[in-house]
């Protein structure tokens, strides 16, 4: 069966793949290493840590919650949605993840994942065991302030929309974060896809499908975004950046 | 698909058709006529119930879901016409068709469940077949299903239309089917000369005619199509004319002109016409040049390939403003609806996929009554599928491909892409059929009553520039 036709870059390019001296493109660490000029040896070094997984197919899981907890992971390409089930059997997006992005952080203080991980799409992911890592990260302070930055970026993330914001201020706030998200070097955020179907977005949102699909419709009528299917683009940011503060704030 | 592609404000097609009889002459290619592309014959039956819930899932999950357009087909008619080469069954037993309906309202709310009910239905079509088969207590059984499975869109810009026989309908009955809430309606007639009729079994009188457009004109419908085909048997100019004449009389917002294609071995009715009495190749071409100064001196616009509009129709306007669409029901001015095919034969188009509903009445009332989505061939489109789509698209509704808007979409270099297309193109700049420039492919004044050939250039399933050239599997594109 055919995939969604790609018409941004970002959605067809998977990570490099690296090599055995050279981390994948997408690798958050990376620059971490090649910033602080280690050498090759030192490279393999923590390389050795990483293990390619996947892919995972649409509807597969990568962790579920209870599991033990071992390892983090980078996505190198596809997007991952965590969730958890609420007491009447109800399920509750608690985030997504692109490409670059790590999934596991919020396990790092327990020994088991504290929710579900599943692939909206094909998934790629490096796997880094996190005992080695953290071993590593005592003589390596680089990656120790990449892991406290990442593990507070991602309890960021899961509080931002938390308040008590309108629908509005709510999908004015996740355009102008996920622009940023996917933002890269080759592909200017302005335009983006968003791989997460409108039902976890809405559910992300705590809105209502139809709301996530009605406020996007006036967005565009009032000339701030336009939208075809899944992909988004922004017209007018100084707008949405209003619309959006009072949730951007924190 | 991006078949069905946003609106562009742009004034276009400023260039006037020119009808060029010796260009015409020259090409006188088989072609398809791209209601869809990939064409029908690309469906495989590897394609089944399974992936048609795939794509109609994936289609609910855009940000913006797009809109539904229904397809209804009834496939009864009354009497064979031998020129027919749609999916019909004659019968005069009116108890089939309550059957059917039976059926079709099993389907309706078999299928609806698949699409998030905040969808709405832009456009509902009932074609045949003969839809005034059934009653207009029948139809609106129907629609009344329709509209309490689907959310039916209350914008006046909806359209709801269906297809007339005006041999089995009164005007009475016009205006029932009116009430309904159908605004257009589309009716045969083909040619109005007595011994075309009867050399094709299709006896229709200009009083019983006239009469049905006046009451759909009457009862406030939006508008009404007539459908005239030359080439027929015993077709000649004197008589064409004279149905043209009529038939202009009456104002009707929209006309086709359909070239009558003679394929006995596809279309078994066809047997009963002897090639003896079918006009020329010469003679096609000056019954469809006739049709074309007559109606352009009557203020008709030339929409494409056989479609014809007053300037105030809907179909002209949208051609004007360049957001003219093309589906299996022909032209529309519905940007990018998902298209769900209901009743025997029908065809879907959802998400990226086209799907094709069995063509036997039996393989689809099992289904059904198995409780099986009644889907048995279709496909899923891949990029280069979809990239092709766009462009044959872009070039039936606007006559004119946006190269550059086809890179930034797709991301890709349209000339390395398209090296084969640009190679069977240049034979068709030649003759002046085509111009191309750096940013834009365009068909000329002349080129554009030739829209399928150019098209053809950019179909990946015809292979080599000369394979279709007599393939008996399509109709002749002049
Ligand atoms: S042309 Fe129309 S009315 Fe005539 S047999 Fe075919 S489907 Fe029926």
């Amino acid at each position: 069966m055919s995939s969604y036709t790609p018409s941004s870059r970002a959605a067809r390019v998977a990570a490099n793949d690296g090599d055995d001296l050279h981390f994948c493109s997408t690798c958050t660490f990376s620059s971490v290493c090649s910033e602080r000029g280690y050498d090759k040896s030192r490279l393999r070094d923590l390389h050795v840590l990483v293990e390619h997984i996947g892919p995972f197919r649409e509807g597969q899981h990568i962790f579920r919650e209870g599991d033990r907890f071992n390892s983090i992971a980078g996505v190198r390409a596809g997007t991952v949605k965590t969730y958890i089930t609420d007491r009447n059997g109800r399920e509750q997006v608690l985030g997504f993840f692109l490409p670059g992005e790590v999934i596991g952080l919020n396990a790092i203080s327990q020994s088991r994942y504290p929710c579900n991980a599943i692939a909206l799409d094909e998934v790629l992911l490096c796997n880094f065991s996190f005992s080695k890592m953290s071993e590593l990260a005592a003589s390596m302070p680089g990656l120790q302030q990449q892991l406290f930055r990442l593990m507070s970026e991602d309890i960021g993330k899961a509080t931002l929309l938390a308040g008590d914001h309108t629908a509005d201020e709510r999908m004015a706030a996740f355009l102008i974060l996920m622009s940023r998200r996917y933002a890269s070097p080759d592909m200017p955020a302005r335009r983006f896809r968003l791989t997460m179907p409108r039902t976890d977005i809405a559910n992300f949102l705590r809105l209502a499908a139809e709301t996530v699909s009605r406020i996007l419709k006036r967005f565009q009528t009032d000339g701030l975004v336009r939208v075809e299917r899944r992909d988004v683009e922004l017209l007018d940011t100084t707008r949405l950046m209003e619309i959006a503060s009072n949730v951007l704030r924190n | 698909m991006h078949a069905r592609k946003e609106h562009c404000i742009l004034p276009r097609m400023t260039t006037t058709p020119v009808f060029d009889a010796e260009l015409l002459r020259r090409h006188p290619q088989y072609g398809p006529r791209y209601t869809s592309y990939p064409t029908a014959p690309q469906f495989h039956e590897a394609f089944g119930e399974r992936e048609l819930r795939l794509h109609a899932e994936r289609s609910n999950a855009d940000l913006i879901p797009r809109p539904i357009s229904l397809y209804v087909h009834v496939p009864y008619c009354f009497s064979p016409c031998f020129y027919c080469g749609c999916n019909r069954i004659i019968t005069r037993d009116l108890q089939k068709g309550e059957f059917y309906l039976e059926r079709l309202l099993r389907e309706i709310s078999m299928v609806a469940p698949l699409f998030a009910r905040d969808r709405e239905v832009m456009q509902v079509h009932f074609g045949g077949g003969t839809p005034n088969f059934l009653s207009p207590t029948q139809l609106g059984q129907i629609l009344d299903s329709m509209g309490r499975h689907f959310h039916f869109s209350d914008s006046p810009t909806r359209d709801f239309s269906i297809e007339i026989d005006p041999r089995h309908v009164s005007p009475g009955d016009i205006a029932k089917l009116a009430q309904l809430g159908l605004n257009r309606a589309s009716l045969g007639v083909q040619d109005f000369n007595p011994d075309v009729q009867q050399a094709v079994n299709r006896v229709q009188s200009i009083e019983q005619t006239l009469a049905v457009i006046d009451a759909c004109h009457d009862s406030g419908m939006r508008s009404v199509n007539v459908d005239l085909i030359y080439g027929l048997p015993q077709q000649t100019l004197e008589g064409f004319a004279e149905t043209l004449a009529t038939i202009i009389k009456a104002q009707p917002g929209r006309l086709a002109i359909y070239g009558y294609a003679h394929m006995p071995s596809l279309f078994r009715a066809q047997k009963q016409i002897s090639e003896e009495q079918l006009p020329d190749t010469e003679m096609r071409l000056a019954l469809l040049a006739l049709a074309v100064e007559r109606l352009t001196g009557a203020g008709y616009q030339y929409i494409g390939m056989d479609h014809f509009a007053l300037p105030d129709d809907d179909l002209a306007i949208a051609q004007t403003a360049g957001s003219l669409q093309r589906n299996f029901m022909g032209y529309t001015t519905h940007a990018a609806c998902d298209l769900v095919g209901l009743g025997v034969s029908a065809i879907s188009h959802i998400d990226e996929s086209y799907s094709q509903n069995p063509r036997d009445l039996a393989g689809w009332e099992v289904a059904l009554d198995e409780g099986r989505l009644p889907v048995f061939r279709g496909m899923s489109l891949d990029f280069d599928d979809t990239l092709r789509a766009d462009i044959i698209q872009q070039l039936m509704c606007q006559a004119e491909i946006d190269i550059e808007e086809i890179e930034r979409r797709y991301e890709i270099d349209f000339n390395s892409y398209f090296s084969g297309a640009r190679e069977r193109l240049a034979k068709l700049v030649e003759d002046g059929l085509v111009e191309i420039t750096a940013t834009h492919i365009v068909a000329t004044s002349k080129g554009r009553y030739l829209l399928r050939i150019i098209a053809m250039c950019f179909d990946n399933y015809l292979t080599s520039p000369n394979s279709h050239g007599d393939s008996p599997r399509f109709s002749k594109a002049v």
